[in-house]
């Protein structure tokens, strides 16, 4: 079955998304350390989830090095695996 | 056999329900553990009580304790062994320091001492005299 097809103006009413750029490239941050908690609250959802890296827009290197830290950051309970609002 | 020296770092959450100088007899005993087994301790950091994210234990605060050490890979085993072994540590963990978090240690150990050098210029300024002074007879339009 073919899809309907887009309008011109459906097409052109898309507002183009800004290019997002990986935060810690421009921060020139070599290093994402487990125990900085706050900052890698950033990158974790309200239920505790990682946000994956197409959302955050985090390239490929860091958002390795991120996934580490979270997760030696809950080991410690520095992050929870579940927020506590879902238990 | 492993002989390659190298830098560890160490974090392990003490029950908190102890006092003080109970949990710094933990943390001693860790630090001792690790100079029995050859290795050296660099750097203590004591992070103090906190929340923890999740219970553990049932508990639900946690004394955390942070150790910096350098010794050969045979010196892990023994001390993860000593970690499972006492029951007032609720969690640990020890990381080797890779080249990348040595890198970003010495970058901001240099900023921390470029920082240090900075603070006595901001000083040497005197306040400056505010250039308009408010008399109190002139009413303000």
């Amino acid at each position: 079955m073919m899809r309907p097809r887009r309008t011109r103006r459906e097409r052109d009413n898309q507002t183009p998304r800004k290019k997002r750029t990986c935060r810690f490239c421009d921060a020139k941050d070599i290093y994402i350390d487990y125990k900085d908690e706050k900052r890698l609250q950033r990158f974790v959802t309200e239920q505790g989830k990682i946000i994956p890296k197409r959302i955050t827009g985090t390239c490929a290197k860091h958002q390795r090095q991120l996934v580490q830290a979270i997760k030696r950051a809950r080991h410690l309970a520095l992050l929870p695996f579940v927020s506590d609002t879902i238990r | 056999m492993d002989t390659a020296k190298r830098l560890y770092e160490t974090t392990f959450i003490v029950n908190a329900s102890l006092d003080d100088p109970q949990v710094e007899a933990v943390i001693t005993r860790v630090q001792e553990t690790i100079t029995k087994n050859g290795g050296t301790v660099v750097a203590v950091n004591k992070w103090g009580r906190k929340r923890l994210s999740y219970p553990i234990n049932k508990k639900t605060n946690g004394f955390y304790a942070n150790l910096e050490f350098e010794g050969t890979g045979s010196l892990v085993g023994p001390l993860v062994r000593a970690f499972q072994l006492d029951e007032m540590i609720l969690r640990h963990l020890t990381i080797v320091l890779d080249r990348r978090a040595l890198k970003a240690r010495a970058a901001a150990a240099a900023s921390a001492a470029a920082a240090a050098a900075l603070p006595e210029e901001p000083a040497a300024v005197p306040a400056r005299e505010p250039l308009f002074k408010e008399t109190e007879d002139q009413p303000k339009s």
